[in-house]
């Protein structure tokens, strides 16, 4: 539909709708017009190629994690990866790479952040689709996204030089950096996300539900969480979903305040002990890994886990917006 | 349920509702509080004379003479407390007084064969400087404070011996009254623990003060200065008043903390004296004044990062993130005027949106190990740059990452160009080309703008993907691309976890990092008062 595209009799006008003498002439030549048509297809395509970037990436991402986990598939196999607490991957000769421990302490931490998260965020997204004025809605958000705005080391460094010695000090535990304050600060830091996902999905309900709830003589508390939020539960799920992807992949926090103890907890609803993720194993084994080892190419392995892990959740999370647009187009 | 129930638990609800937004606005100012609050301690801060002269010797800033009127005025303060340690460590330390006494035998020696004394006088004399010299020397050696009197008063009986005169040996008696004053003020059994005790006093004294005048330099530029700002010189100060032991209550039992004041440990001694005039003085030894150290983030670092300031990890962040930005934004850019300008529904457009989402869902350390993966190790030999991190790797591997919030942002803002718009440059004849450049992109351009500053405050605080990719803790500032560099987020990952050393300096420590947050909500504000002004003009048509 672009105008150049057009036949080449159809005159739109290419002149300014001034006094001024045309430029231009107002017919097109079959040839310039099939000039104008290629370029144009042309740009499309050179615009599509640049588009092609995101996909690239992605495509060069997966590419190059499996090539380097590859080794290690190939030589060790995912069952001593998955089969295995022991993960001993300086031990000369008898080195072991079992994740489970690993793999446990990211849904550990994660876990504890959710379990303070969840509640916490969407109960401020509610405040603020419902209960505080439109005004107050607008000075408290920027608030909010200020959180999700300060970088992961920085939440690391006050967990591990202001929180740890106070959970120390206050709960007499031996160490400060345990899953704990991993977990603490992570549920800061998963917040923003949750919220943000959750109030537009409560926003997104419209008012046809909630005015019919009132009129029926609902309280507040009724009809958001009876009427709005079940309506919404395709977008809330999507906002925890988001908020576990941003827990588990996160880096920097978990390595620093953690505590990086590389085993499973026993009991193991001892919060307090120290555990070890695999965003951390990464971070902090990869510096002083020989390029090609065995330990080089777990880490690739854990990883490609992590980057698995990823994509599922955020499939999950498309299909459950794409879900929730649906059903809020639907019933508008 | 009847009515009171129910209002009841709406009431509930809303106030736990309410309590949770509460919850979040306290946590952002708990955790930036502390953070921003210790930081600002690098910048604003009462320093001493000691930091004025760092500040001359290293960065070669401020007033010549005015610092040399200041040190003139410390030194003599300073002096008297030096004076009494050295005097006190004299009488402690015998084993210098005895080599002392030996050089003396010998020199008395000399002197006597010199003077043409008669041979058999030469003989006596200098047998009685020996017996002189033993005496002494049992005197140092003597365990018991009576035992040690009676060899200095058998040393000080020959005090008038005119042979001896206008010899070396006059310093044994001076020697002797000297010791003789130790004796009545020390408590000889507890030598080995004031000798010890003396050490520490002497490293609070330098850590406060600084090498002593007339001293040489030490090598590391660290211990060159003493306290170089108050807060510190108050730990310092501390440090030099109260012994630290670690003392079981009883047999078997944990150790416990137990502070004794030096006064009182060197109680009846000479030294006493030194606390409460050093605590007394301190203030005069040290002249703190209110110092707004703006440098601080230009200065390099000296000595790990005890003195000096952030400014190559704030040229380091700035280089990479930059540089992130330029690869990013065109694409991001384009992305987005062809997502809402040219794509359909169909599946290509499908699979980039896909992309896109996944591209902004996979986990930071992820993007680390592909920035090492692809970037260090195949692509960048291959164009015949040294394998290895550098800025070129760190700031490609951000751009990925930043990439998805870039093409969001921009898509959102070119989406939301009123319509209006693109049909009347539509209706004069432009081009789509042509209209989606000189109309829809000026229009969105603030919008855009918003997505490039969030981020760039997203790429600069970024620590995981440039772990391998283009961070170091410590090195030179770079000269190119193909060098790794310090940013600050690197730096404050390190001197968190990684630099032991890091923590005998805490204001620079969080001085990294609140410089880091500093610039993200600098960012972030901007970005926040671009959208309100953006809302309020799409408001206004």
């Amino acid at each position: 539909m672009s105008q150049s595209s057009d036949s080449p009799l159809s005159v739109v006008s290419s002149a300014e709708p001034s006094a001024s003498p045309f430029t231009r002439p107002l017919l097109l030549t079959a040839a310039e017009d099939w000039i104008g048509w290629f370029l144009s297809k042309l740009g499309r395509a050179a615009l599509l190629a640049v588009t092609g970037t995101s996909v690239l990436a992605v495509g060069l991402i997966l590419v190059f994690i499996v090539r380097e986990a590859w080794p290690f598939l190939r030589d060790r196999g995912l069952s001593e990866a998955l089969g295995s607490t022991q993960w001993y991957p300086q031990a000369q000769g008898r080195e072991q790479f079992g994740m489970l421990a690993l793999i446990f302490g990211s849904i550990y931490v994660t876990a504890g952040a959710m379990i303070l998260a969840v509640p916490t965020g969407i109960l401020a997204a509610m405040v603020l689709s419902d209960i505080v004025p439109f005004r107050v809605r607008q000075a408290v958000k920027p608030v909010i996204e200020l959180l999700a705005a300060i970088p992961s080391v920085a939440y690391g460094f006050f967990a591990i030089l202001v929180l740890a010695p106070l959970l120390q000090t206050y709960l007499h535990l031996s160490t400060g950096a345990n899953a704990l304050n991993a977990s603490l600060v992570l549920a800061v830091m998963a917040i923003p996300t949750i919220v943000s996902v959750a109030e537009d999905a409560l926003w997104a309900v419209g008012r046809e539900l909630r005015e019919a709830s009132y009129a029926c003589g609902a309280t507040r508390a009724e009809t958001l969480l009876r009427v709005v939020a079940p309506a919404a539960h395709h977008g809330l799920i999507a906002a925890v979903v988001l908020g576990m992807m941003r827990a588990v992949g996160e880096t920097m926090l978990v390595w620093m305040a953690s505590g990086n103890a590389c085993r499973i907890p026993s009991p193991w609803w001892d919060w307090t002990q120290s555990v070890r993720t695999m965003t951390a194993t990464i971070a902090g084994e990869m510096g002083e890994t020989p390029k090609g080892s065995v330990h080089y190419h777990a880490l690739f392995m854990v990883g490609l886990m992590l980057l698995v892990l990823s994509l599922g959740l955020n499939l999950a999370t498309e299909t459950l917006l794409a879900r929730a647009k649906r059903a809020a187009g639907g019933k508008a | 349920m009847n009515i009171p129930i129910r209002q009841g638990l709406n009431r509930l609800f809303t106030t736990a509702a309410l309590l949770s937004v509460v919850l979040i606005v306290a946590a952002l100012v708990g955790i930036l509080l502390p953070m921003v609050w210790r930081g600002g301690g690098a910048v604003l801060f009462r320093g001493t004379v000691e930091f004025r002269r760092m500040q001359l010797e290293q960065f070669n800033r401020g007033d010549l003479s005015t610092l040399r009127g200041e040190i003139e005025q410390v030194t003599s303060v300073r002096q008297r407390a030096w004076d009494i340690l050295d005097r006190f460590a004299a009488g402690l330390d015998t084993s210098e007084l005895a080599t002392r006494v030996r050089q003396i035998h010998r020199d008395v020696g000399v002197q006597l064969s010199h003077r043409g004394l008669l041979p058999d006088e030469v003989q006596r004399l200098r047998a009685l400087s020996q017996q002189l010299r033993d005496e002494l020397l049992a005197a140092f050696g003597a365990a018991d404070k009576a035992e040690g009197s009676a060899h200095l008063e058998a040393v000080l009986s020959h005090a008038d011996e005119p042979g001896l005169k206008d010899t070396a040996a006059a310093v044994y008696f001076d020697i002797a009254r000297q010791y003789a004053h130790v004796l009545t003020t020390v408590d000889l059994s507890r030598r080995g623990e004031y000798a010890q005790a003396l050490g520490e006093v002497e490293a609070a004294m330098r850590a406060l003060l600084g090498p002593r005048p007339g001293e040489r330099l030490p090598a590391v530029v660290m211990e060159r200065y003493g306290a170089t700002r108050w807060d510190q010189a108050a730990q310092q100060l501390d440090r030099l008043l109260w012994a630290e032991r670690w003392q079981a209550d009883t047999a078997g039992q944990t150790l416990k903390k137990v502070r004794i004041p030096r006064e009182q440990q060197f109680a009846g001694t000479e030294l006493a004296e030194l606390f409460p005039y050093v605590q007394h003085n301190v203030r005069a030894m040290l002249l703190p004044r209110w110092t707004f150290y703006g440098h601080y983030f230009t200065d390099d670092s000296l000595s790990g990062h005890y003195f000096g300031g952030v400014g190559p990890e704030i040229i380091g962040t700035l280089a990479i993130t930059v540089l992130a930005i330029a690869f990013a934004l065109p694409v991001g850019v384009v992305t987005a005027g062809y997502l809402v300008e040219c794509a359909g529904d169909n599946h290509a457009t499908r699979l980039l949106r896909t992309c896109i989402n996944t591209l902004a869902g996979v986990p930071s350390i992820v993007f680390g190990l592909f920035g090492l993966a692809f970037f260090v190790i195949y692509l960048l030999p291959k164009l015949g740059l040294p394998a290895g991190s550098s800025i070129l790797a760190g700031a490609l591997t951000l751009a990925l990452l930043v990439l998805p919030v870039i093409i969001r942002a921009s898509e959102e803002a070119i989406r939301v160009v009123p319509l209006a718009y693109k049909e009347a440059a539509l209706s004069l004849g432009a081009s789509r080309f042509h209209c989606f450049i000189t109309v829809t992109l000026p229009a969105a351009l603030p919008g855009i703008l918003t997505g490039l500053i969030l981020s760039l405050s997203r790429a600069a605080g970024e620590t995981a993907p440039i772990l391998f990719t283009a961070g170091v803790a410590m090195g030179p500032i770079p000269t190119s691309l193909a060098q790794p560099t310090r940013t600050l987020s690197y730096g404050s990952y390190d001197m968190a976890v990684g630099d032991k050393m890091a923590s005998l300096a805490p204001y620079n420590q969080f001085g990294m990092v609140a410089t880091l947050i500093a610039i993200v909500l600098l960012l972030n504000a901007a970005a926040i008062v671009l959208r309100g002004r953006i809302s309020k003009r799409l408001r206004g048509q």
